[in-house]
């Protein structure tokens, strides 16, 4: 217990007495979290949508322009009869340029020059979980695309596959960007901790003199990375709920991209405490860095 | 209790010790001396563990220094104290601080620890300076902390280096009587000096090093 008490008050004692080097400390750990933050929350936000996209894949098929109601509903028998098919809903011509009126408000009058309705009727299907395959997909569509009565068909997958794609790069990204950072993070805390262990030498000296281990020397040194790195962390993730929440507001303001806006979400706690976590894993590892060099060649 | 054979130290190519072989028994007060440079801060230094010799073995208490492994010095140095020229104590902590510095790195209870630096404190007579810090300590006092936090591990061997090179006369003769009580209570007493009153003072064996050579040895079992 005196030990513990002893370890926090030299590490505290030392954050105060470097009060310049731990502020400077503090805030390149936040900028440097911040932007791996960032990269991180794009990530997080791609990979949920794509998430909820694959789990909602939708075929939508438009029936020629021109067919005659018994022809509709024998395509609807069709689609009704195929078992990769777990449901569908038919979007009339009058229903689709409902839609169009009541989602986007402000661009009816792009409509104007148009004449009759010009939006086709449709059917938008939903796949049965127990067709997940691209291949089942492709085939479903293939024999859509064959029927007679069927202009066009269009489905989700093609760029769901491209957005996983994307995604992949993105980790590959993460891993790259979020090393550099680390590596730029562990730097500016090694140097920040080796300042005070430099300034602090004789002190240091008197505890080797004393029969003071290099664990019992190091740890109010770790302690101070793990507070520098954990304050570096808690500011950054400030930062990022801060310009999250700023740019999600300024895009649910714009109509065209309103709906993505709402789809946004901020870290889950874990992953928010797992940001703080890794600016106190960098600050020790930093620390440790900066004590080692120093340590290994003393007796 | 220690034992030196045909230690030799070199700095940089520099003979620092050559040869020396010394056998200093249990309770003994041994004071090393000759002119700067001789060789008797190395000594020292070797049996405390924070120079190895280029050849030769260090037996303390018959365990091996020259074969220490580097994470077994600590605890070889926590079985000793050492009290240097420049006292070395911690500017801005008080003395209770300084002299419970040893103890908490053993990990002694609060309670424990307490008792034993009062105990150590007052064996130096420095019991009412406990929450002074040392940095308004005069030089005496410094070394009397110094000596304080040197034995309040209650060591086997207390080495000393010129413990009295930046003290008056009058100081000098009060911290020479605190060794001489010091090892009067079984502890040996190994002191690097020039000083020629201390040497009267504590009228121990007296081990005399010119450049690194063993010259003579007032008193030697071997």
């Amino acid at each position: 217990m005196r030990r513990l008490w002893y370890f926090l008050r030299e590490a505290f004692m030392s954050l105060r007495t470097h009060q310049a080097s731990t502020v400077i400390g503090i805030i390149t750990t936040a900028f440097t979290l911040t932007s791996f933050g960032t990269f991180l929350l794009l990530y997080h936000n791609m990979h949920n949508l794509v998430e909820r996209v694959q789990t909602n894949i939708q075929i939508i098929v438009y029936p020629k322009d021109d067919i005659k109601p018994q022809m509709l509903q024998s395509l609807k028998t069709v689609i009704q009869a195929d078992s990769a098919i777990d449901s569908f809903t038919l979007i009339s011509k009058k229903q689709a340029l409902k839609d169009f009126k009541h989602q986007f408000p402000d661009e009816t009058y792009l409509l104007d020059g148009l004449g009759e309705n010009p939006f086709p009727a449709s059917f938008v299907l939903n796949i049965s979980d127990h067709i997940p395959s691209t291949d089942d997909i492709s085939n479903l569509v293939n024999r859509l695309q064959h029927n007679p009565h069927v202009e066009r068909v269009r489905y989700n997958r093609e760029w769901i596959e491209r957005l996983t794609l994307v995604i992949t790069y993105m980790e590959i990204g993460a891993l790259i960007i979020g090393g550099v950072l680390a590596l730029a993070s562990i730097t500016i805390i090694a140097n920040t901790v080796q300042l005070a262990f430099h300034t602090r030498q004789g002190e240091i000296e008197i505890l080797r003199l004393i029969g003071g281990t290099n664990l019992f020397i190091s740890i109010p040194y770790l302690i101070e990375g793990a507070v520098i790195g954990g304050l570096g962390g808690g500011l950054a993730l400030g930062f990022l709920r801060g310009g999250f929440e700023f740019f999600k507001y300024k895009t649910h303001m714009l109509s065209v991209i309103g709906g993505f806006s709402s789809m946004l979400e901020f870290f889950p706690f874990p992953l928010s405490l797992l940001l703080i976590t890794g600016g106190i894993l960098l600050g020790c590892l930093g620390t440790f860095i900066s004590m080692y060099g120093w340590m290994r060649f003393r007796l | 209790m220690i034992q030196l054979f045909h230690v030799t130290k070199y700095y940089e190519g520099c003979l620092a010790l050559s040869d020396i072989s010394l056998r200093i028994e249990k309770g003994e007060c041994v004071l090393l001396t000759g002119p700067s440079g001789a060789g008797k801060t190395t000594l020292l230094k070797l049996i405390f563990g924070s120079e190895h010799p280029d050849d030769g073995q260090i037996l303390v208490q018959n365990r091996n220094i020259a074969r220490l492994r580097r994470a077994d010095v600590p605890y070889h140095r926590r079985t000793m104290g050492f009290v240097l020229q420049d006292f070395k104590l911690l500017p801005h902590r008080t003395v209770f601080e300084n002299v419970a510095l040893p103890l908490i790195i053993r990990g002694l209870s609060s309670f424990e620890a307490r008792r034993k630096v009062i105990e150590a404190l007052r064996a130096v007579g420095m019991e009412h300076k406990q929450p002074a810090l040392a940095s308004v300590l005069s030089a005496g006092e410094q070394q009397r902390a110094c000596i304080a936090r040197a034995i309040v591990n209650s060591p086997i061997i207390l080495l000393a280096d010129e413990p009295t090179g930046n003290l008056d006369p009058q100081l000098t003769t009060e911290i020479a009587e605190l060794f001489k009580a010091i090892n009067a209570r079984g502890t040996t007493v190994m002191m690097a000096t020039h000083n020629r009153q201390v040497v009267e003072q504590l009228n121990g064996r007296v081990i005399r090093l010119d450049c690194g050579h063993l010259l003579s040895d007032q008193g030697a079992y071997a």
